[in-house]
């Protein structure tokens, strides 16, 4: 059965392209769920089943450090593992991220080559 | 001129990759303050240590190819789609130029991509900046990134 990803980006392209970058790496994903911020995406967590979330840091309202944060404080869905993907991959800002959980980072562009290898492990 | 060639890597690497287009880097120049013309402009602000800011200036015609390839589907007019993707090259092009900047990432801060058009408009340096812009041309097309950096002593 397949998986259900969710995609995180302020950027309705970047979606898009995250989207198709999945499919390109041959993962199984049978549903791709989409949020355009912290807080879409806690939404969107409360009404689906989720197995691995791909999420930007740099949003509006609540970006993505601070989700990472509000998730890991909600029991229900603080063990579903967070790959970050973003132009911010500086040591400081990806270590803070691993802090509140994340699993890994994938810095922006990316290939479906490296989805494939960072996801892989996480399924 | 200082930058001209991360700004050639980095705009590189980020049109093969995902837009599957290869660009052609021309001679860097400095832009001063020439007016766009049925134009479109990604720009991220940088702050912190170094200020400044990274730009893709794009006629309308090359960034509807652009964003034709990026989404790999048809786009006819400067629509939200357009503007999006545009902003979101400046916002890769600003994270590729701040990982060379400053390896750590704690010491420049970017802001929002965010996108302009127009038919004549105008997008100014800033103050005791230097600035470096390098061309870039595909399938007959052009554009322009520009950096401009002002480091605070």
């Amino acid at each position: 059965m397949g998986k259900t990803v969710l995609i995180v980006d302020d950027s309705n392209t970047m979606r898009k392209i995250v989207s198709r970058a999945l499919r390109q790496a041959g993962i199984d994903f049978s549903t791709i769920l989409e949020a355009g911020d912290g807080q879409e995406a806690l939404d969107v967590l409360s009404a689906n089943d989720v197995d691995v979330i791909l999420s930007d840091i740099n949003m509006p309202n609540m970006n993505g450090l601070e989700f990472l944060k509000a998730k890991s404080e909600i029991a229900a869905i603080k063990d579903i593992p967070v790959v970050m993907i973003s132009t911010e991959t500086g040591a400081d800002i990806i270590d803070e991220a691993k802090s509140y959980g994340a699993k890994g980072a994938i810095k922006k562009p990316f290939t479906p080559e490296l989805i494939n290898e960072t996801l892989g492990a996480l399924l | 001129m200082e930058h001209a060639q991360e700004i050639i890597n980095s705009t590189q690497e980020i049109f093969s990759s995902m837009i599957m287009l290869d660009v052609t880097p021309g001679e860097p120049f400095i832009r001063n303050n020439d007016k766009l013309i049925n134009s479109i402009s990604g720009i991220v602000g940088l702050a912190g240590a170094t200020k400044g800011m990274l730009a893709i200036h794009m006629t309308n015609a090359a960034a509807l190819a652009v964003t034709t390839a990026f989404l790999g589907m048809d786009v006819e007019e400067i629509d939200d789609d357009v503007r999006d993707a545009i902003g979101e090259l400046a916002n890769m092009l600003a994270g590729s130029i701040k990982s060379i900047l400053d390896p750590s990432g704690s010491d420049i801060k970017l802001s929002m991509p965010s996108a302009i058009y127009g038919e004549d408009y105008s997008v100014d340096c800033l103050a005791g900046a230097e600035a470096v812009t390098v061309p870039f041309a595909f399938d007959g097309l052009g554009f322009v990134v520009e950096l401009q950096l002002r480091k605070d002593s």
